[in-house]
């Protein structure tokens, strides 16, 4: 008897220790320790034994039995250990990778820069109680020369050259034409910005475009001065840099205002050391500004007795420019989008 | 335009003033300089010496070797010069004379023999055009003595202006304006060049009378006759500072009445007294078809709008643009006619542009000059004319025509008003200092000021307090106002509804539908228009187009859109773009009302290799566009009639807001692909952006969750190929709308066993009510339903 259970443990724990799978596994443990089962069986003929080897059997079978299932427990988990062990391997990526089988990235979609600085400019202005407006591209000479106190053969529109339309208008020269629709449109005080495209008759180069963009300032209200138009200005280009940026404001001219200036920043690249995108000069010219001529006010129905207002006009292509580096304005209206997509 | 140090410090004292210095003090308060540049600065080591020996090259028939003495030692120079003897006094310039950036002399070699320095023509150092030999110098002139010590009038320092700053400041086109402003500038005084005094010792009579015809074209004409001319070439001072401006020296009058332009800013001219017939100058407009031959051998049909100067049979001369060639001085003359006069600016400005003659004079003109310039001019001529052509003597009294008068210009503000719009408090005596020295003429108290404004301001550039707050803030220094944030109201600014809707729609496009925004020109071409077989000639066109691909306004972003297709192909396997801008539309392209401007958003999806049609992503990003935005009313509805060109037939919807068609999604046709070499397919939508933000807009209302057992029903039918989807779905849902909550398809099948020309149609029908659990006889009998509505519309169950 004592023999036939040594048979049972040597053979069971030679099946478990080489079974491949903890299928084959169950099977061992329903063959051997199943109601079934071979180690079963014996237990039940223990009754036909004397009480002594009963006893000495019945000990050694329940030995027997608990070191099996201990083998079994210990064989299923190796098994279940190697079973993940070779998920683990079937599932390996090559994470070097974008996507399946391919490197290039999944392409997300992308703002247009000129948009992406215009939201800017808009959300520092809106913030600060300014409206955004609106003006056709097609414009006339009314708004775009004549109510900005620029009468025809003015030589300041040698200033501006223009695109003229067969129907005698003309496509706009600077965002400044939304002036005296914004007056017409809103009593003051006001606020606004106008940004938007802009035309000039000019042959295309690295630096020069016949197709831009601008953004329009204007605030009109009792006693604007230069310090508040120094102020706004200021505040603007510390949004737009994201730190305290030197300026300087000299005279220019624009017939619809006065005074006009030309506004400066440091130059960025060398910060005002001097290379060559400064000239050597440390500054570089970024926006026209001044208090709005009395004569505009006027053609606004605007009485310039009792207000008065700034107005600026910036060039959002030149600001990207400068904060990406970019050196060719071109690539603004390519539609290239191994250029759009790095903004 | 070019500003010399010599000439400028004839009328302020620039002593210890450093160019740099200057030129930026006039950036921040004048003008926008350009650049200073030291002129001639290689005449410092350019040195007089004495030729010990000229002897032949012995490997160059044409060069010499030459030993020199420059006082201090002795060199061998190598010379390719013909003129030169031993004996001579010639100019060296010596080993390290740098000529501009790009030429530097070097200790060198020449075919063999050492040369240390380069003997120099007269145009080689800039004194003259001259170089036909080296320079001889007289005998008696030091050894060793540097050029810029004999020539020093061509050693001078010029800063340039940015002419586009200066076009409100007639005064400025001079250089006794920036020497005013200098003076100011520093506090230093300024010297008019002009002697005043002279016109006593002129004659009381004249030989000619001077008439002005049209006093609109011509406000003031002055005249003085000046005898015993005797042309010759200038002296070196005034060679030298009339080279110095820019201008090339010619003989002493013209270099006379140039100067006295660019000195104190009246263009001049000078007749040759005998060649004008008769003894009537007239200022008149040019009849019809007059011709005249100006300076420049150039014949012209003037034009009515022109103001000629003319004599008893003719035009003389283009008003202040250019003389002409039959009253012109030559080396025969004696006795001149100088001219200073003051034309109207726009008459002179269109003349200029309609010969394209945009003379130093024109320039001036179309500036508005002062009247009051033009009897100086005149004096300052003959005084300059007397310096230099002893005996010349004046012939008449200055003729002087001047009809209106101009009125003196006074403006009335206050010093609080100066303050107020500076936005600080500059005190009373700096602003009346500032305008002191700046010649304005002050009045009156701190509260009422008034000021007299100086006639070479007073034509364009000052008439209004404001004007005078811009003087006092340039020379004050706009850099010493603080910023100062204005006292106003807070309150939220009203909203831009169009502005925000695009913002929108570019945030669905590039951030939900991850497409890419281009800008494109607004401009398209006829040939592009004609490859897509759309050209209907409707665009605006431009006037003055810069290419025949730019020449007219689109009416579509599509032409364009299709070319960005056909470029980033060439890069790229897949991608998606969009652009949002205007569009030019016009019934009739001449009418003068501006051409209505309509905001569209274009979009296209692009794959070399398509799995399935492109298509259905288009059609999924423009419905989802106009679902988020919840455009109500919106019907996509299959299109096959008024299709554009462009669109594939039997590939096209049409996006309906109410009636009217608001956009278009499609694929591209195969002609349009094939017309850009475009590979693969393309789908694009297009959609009326105005119409979408004119449309009305649903809200969102929450809906509650289902609360009884939903029950599908798969189903396949047969149909046939070109049977819309929809209308089978349209069926299912009005077979029992209160019981169909969903119907959707989810696969076609075409092919075996699939009867050829037909489709196999499977469909997931969801029955649903809202308020109790489906009953099995009421489900059986709404699909009992479905499939006989189905089959009576020819839908066979598979």
């Amino acid at each position: 008897m004592e023999q036939k259970l040594e048979a049972i443990r040597a053979a069971a724990t030679q099946a478990i220790s080489s079974a491949p799978s903890i299928d084959e596994l169950e099977s061992i443990r329903v063959k051997v320790l199943g109601r079934k089962g071979e180690l079963t069986a014996i237990l039940r003929t223990l009754g036909e034994l004397s009480p002594e080897e009963r006893s000495r059997v019945g000990q050694k079978s329940n030995q027997i039995k608990a070191e099996l299932e201990a083998v079994l427990e210990s064989r299923k988990a190796d098994l279940l250990d190697s079973r993940i062990n070779e998920t683990l391997k079937e599932e390996w990526l090559d994470v070097t990778l974008a996507s399946a089988g391919a490197s290039r990235a999944f392409e997300p979609g992308r703002l247009h820069p000129l948009s992406q600085i215009q939201y800017e400019i808009e959300n520092i202005f809106t913030s600060m109680g300014f409206t955004v407006l609106d003006g056709p591209e097609v414009e006339t000479d009314y708004y775009n020369f004549e109510a900005l106190n620029i009468p025809a053969h003015h030589p300041a529109r040698d200033m501006q050259d223009t695109f003229w339309t067969e129907d005698g208008n003309l496509l706009r020269t600077h965002t400044s034409a939304i002036q005296v629709r914004g007056m017409e449109r809103l009593k003051p005080p006001f606020r606004v910005i106008g940004p938007g495209r802009v035309f000039r008759y000019e042959a295309t180069d690295a630096s020069h475009e016949n197709t831009f963009y601008q953004v329009e300032g204007m605030m009109v209200d009792r006693d604007i001065s230069v310090a508040d138009l120094i102020y706004f200005m200021k505040v603007l280009l510390k949004e737009i840099f994201g730190r305290e940026v030197a300026i300087r404001l000299r005279p220019g001219y624009f017939p619809f205002v006065e005074p006009g200036f030309e506004l400066d920043i440091h130059c960025l690249i060398c910060d005002g050391k001097g290379c060559s995108v400064c000239k050597q000069s440390g500054w570089v010219e970024l926006l026209p500004c001044g208090l709005v001529h009395p004569n505009v006010l006027r053609y606004g129905k605007i009485d310039p007795d009792k207000w008065s207002g700034f107005a600026f006009g910036l060039g959002m292509n030149r600001l990207i420019m400068m904060r990406y580096g970019i050196n060719d304005i071109r690539h603004f209206q390519s539609g290239d989008i191994r250029f759009l997509r790095q903004f | 335009m070019w500003l010399s140090f010599n000439i400028l410090s004839r009328m302020v004292d620039l002593s210890g003033l450093d160019p740099d210095e200057v030129a930026l003090r006039l950036t921040m308060s004048t003008a926008e300089t350009e650049g200073v540049e030291r002129m001639n600065a290689h005449l410092d080591t350019i040195i007089a010496v004495k030729l010990l020996d000229v002897r032949p090259h012995p490997n160059a028939d044409k060069l010499t070797l030459c030993d020199v003495d420059t006082g201090s030692e002795k060199l061998r120079v190598v010379c390719g010069a013909p003129n030169h003897k031993k004996g001579d006094i010639v100019a060296l310039a010596t080993v390290g004379t740098q000529f501009g950036v790009e030429f530097t002399v070097k200790k060198t070699k020449i075919r063999g023999e050492d040369s240390s320095g380069m003997l120099c023509s007269e145009k080689e150092m800039g004194l003259s055009d001259d170089h036909s030999g080296i320079m001889i110098l007289p005998v008696d002139t030091k050894l060793g003595a540097t050029m810029s010590g004999l020539f020093p009038s061509w050693r001078d320092t010029r800063i340039e202006i940015d002419n586009k700053s200066i076009t409100h400041r007639p005064d400025l086109w001079s250089h006794s304006g920036f020497a005013r402003e200098i003076a100011s500038l520093y506090g230093r005084a300024y010297t008019s060049p002009v002697d005043m005094s002279i016109p006593k010792s002129f004659p009381a009579g004249a030989s000619f009378d001077v008439r002005i015809d049209s006093p609109d074209g011509a406000p003031r004409y002055c005249g003085l006759s000046v005898k015993n001319i005797k042309i010759a070439e200038s002296p070196e001072w005034l060679k030298a500072a009339v080279s110095a401006v820019g201008m090339r020296p010619i003989n002493n009058i013209v270099d006379i009445t140039n100067y006295v332009m660019v000195e104190i800013g009246q263009p001049m001219h000078a007749f040759d007294r005998a060649k004008l017939r008769g003894d009537t100058i007239i200022v008149r407009m040019a009849a019809k078809d007059e011709n005249l031959t100006t300076l420049d051998g150039e014949e012209h049909r003037l034009s009515t709008e022109d103001v000629v100067i003319a004599d008893r049979d003719g035009a003389v001369a283009l008003a202040g643009v250019m003389g002409g060639g039959n009253s012109e001085i030559d080396d025969a003359t004696t006795e001149i006619v100088l001219e200073a006069a003051n034309f109207n600016p726009v008459n002179i400005r269109k003349s200029a542009a309609r010969y394209a003659l945009r003379t130093e004079a024109a320039i001036r003109f179309e500036k508005s000059l002062a009247p009051g310039l033009c009897e100086a001019a005149i004096i300052r001529s003959f005084d300059l004319i007397r310096q230099i052509i002893p005996g010349a003597e004046a012939s008449s009294r200055i003729v002087d025509a001047y009809p209106v008068i101009a009125k003196p210009v006074r403006v009335s503000t206050s010093m609080d008003f100066i303050r107020k719009k500076l936005g600080h408090p500059v005190d009373d005596k700096r602003i009346a200092e500032i305008l002191s020295s700046l010649d304005f003429e002050l009045k009156g108290d701190a509260g009422a000021l008034d000021i007299g404004v100086p006639g070479y301001r007073a034509t364009r550039d000052i008439s209004i307090p404001d004007d005078i707050v811009e003087e006092v803030g340039r020379i004050y220094g706009y850099d010493n106002i603080p910023p100062k944030a204005p006292m106003v109201p807070c309150a939220p600014p009203p909203a831009n509804e169009k502005r925000a809707m695009e913002r929108r729609v570019k945030q669905i496009l590039s951030r939900n539908h991850n497409l890419i925004e281009v800008s494109n020109y607004s401009f398209v071409g006829e040939d592009l228009l004609n490859r897509l077989k759309m050209n209907g000639d409707r665009e605006l066109r431009l006037r003055n187009p810069l290419s025949q691909e730019q020449d007219r306004l689109r009416r579509s972003l599509v032409p364009n859109l299709i070319k960005n297709i056909e470029l980033n192909q060439r890069y790229n396997d897949a991608f998606r773009i969009y652009e949002l801008g205007r569009v030019y539309l016009k019934e009739k392209r001449t009418d003068t009302a501006l051409a209505v401007e309509n905001t569209r958003v274009t979009g296209a999806v692009y794959r070399k290799k398509a799995d399935s049609p492109l298509f259905y992503e288009a059609r999924a990003i423009a419905a989802d566009l106009l679902g988020q935005i919840g455009v109500s009313g919106v019907r996509l509805l299959p299109a096959e009639k008024n299709l554009p060109p462009y669109a594939h037939p039997g590939r096209s919807l049409e996006i309906l807001i109410g009636k009217d068609r608001a956009g278009l999604v499609f694929e591209l046709h195969p002609a349009a692909r094939e017309a850009f070499d475009i590979r693969g397919p393309a789908a694009l939508f297009d959609l009326d952006l105005d119409a979408v933000i004119a449309a009305k807009k649903t809200g969102r209302a929450f809906t509650e969750l289902p609360r009884f057992p939903e029950v599908p029903f798969e189903l396949s039918v047969l149909a046939d190929r070109f049977t819309y989807a929809a209308d089978i779905m349209e069926t299912i849902r009005k077979s029992s709308r209160e019981l169909v909550r969903t119907a959707d398809v989810v696969s076609v099948y075409e092919g075996d066993p699939v009867p050829a020309g037909k489709k196999s149609v499977s469909i997931r029908v969801v029955f649903a009510a809202a308020d109790r659990t489906l009953g099995p006889d009421e489900i059986e009998k709404a699909q009992k339903k479905v499939i006989g509505d189905l089959d009576a519309k020819g839908f066979k169950l598979r």
